[in-house]
């Protein structure tokens, strides 16, 4: 939950449209309350138009799909309460910040790489569009390049455009 | 935005305990808006973060998860 919201954060939808609460078998009365308190926080907030948003959502969706992700998340208790195999525990602030810049760097692979999905594009052309600064672009572009899911298409005068290796 | 905008919302509830806790809501009339649709899952916790990026995906306004 707390990943999902922080990645809602940064692609900039509004925390309101995703919510967990907790009701009991007993608790009819409660769950009646909540439905009302969303969905009038919803109406607030007026429609979705997943259109608008679906190259975030898709980006969102890679994030939640990489291994680098998943493995963290997957390691959340072990190592800040059990210990890692040398027996350390690791500090939940500290284990949370990690998985935030790890979800932060994921996002803007993601994003970069869904972008590319329409045709090679500049360094120039892909932060004016996603909004992320050009010296983090260049560094994700060296990221996705290593990975080998992006590669240099060619130049454009003299800037590089880079494109999207089939995958 | 419109006057009589009325949200869209996808609700997953857990079968054992916010959907017997719905389930008492509607037995015991109290009233609540139309706005959910109910998915029932055996397990709040087999709700995984994409099925969440999918409801908004596919055109809900937004995304409960009730345990």
């Amino acid at each position: 939950m707390k990943v999902i919201e922080h990645l809602l954060d940064m692609a900039k939808i509004d925390r309101g449209r995703v919510r967990l609460r907790w009701v009991s078998a007993a608790e009819g009365q409660l769950f009646a309350n909540y439905i009302k308190e969303l969905s009038g926080e919803l109406s607030e907030l007026g429609p979705f138009d997943p259109s608008r948003y679906s190259l975030q959502l898709s980006a969102i969706e890679s994030v939640l799909n990489s291994p680098r992700v998943r493995w963290l998340i997957g390691m959340d208790r072990q190592v800040t309460e059990r210990g890692n195999v040398y027996s350390r525990k690791v500090d939940a602030a500290v284990f949370e910040q990690t998985l935030r810049t790890v979800c932060e760097a994921e996002y803007q692979n993601g994003l970069i790489l869904e972008l590319l999905r329409s045709g090679p594009k500049t360094v120039r052309e892909i932060s004016e569009t996603t909004g992320i600064a050009v010296k983090d672009v260049s560094k994700r572009l060296v990221d996705v390049e290593k990975m080998g899911a992006a590669e240099l298409s060619g130049y454009e005068g003299c800037s590089p455009r880079f494109m999207r290796t089939a995958a | 935005m419109s006057e009589n905008f009325e949200p869209k919302a996808l609700a997953f509830l857990c079968n054992w305990c916010s959907y017997a806790g719905a389930d008492l809501a509607g037995v015991s009339r109290f009233q609540y808006p139309p706005t959910i649709r109910v998915l029932r899952t055996m397990c709040s916790g087999r709700v995984e973060p994409l099925y969440i990026t999918e409801g908004l995906k596919s055109g809900f306004d937004g995304v409960f998860v009730f345990g």
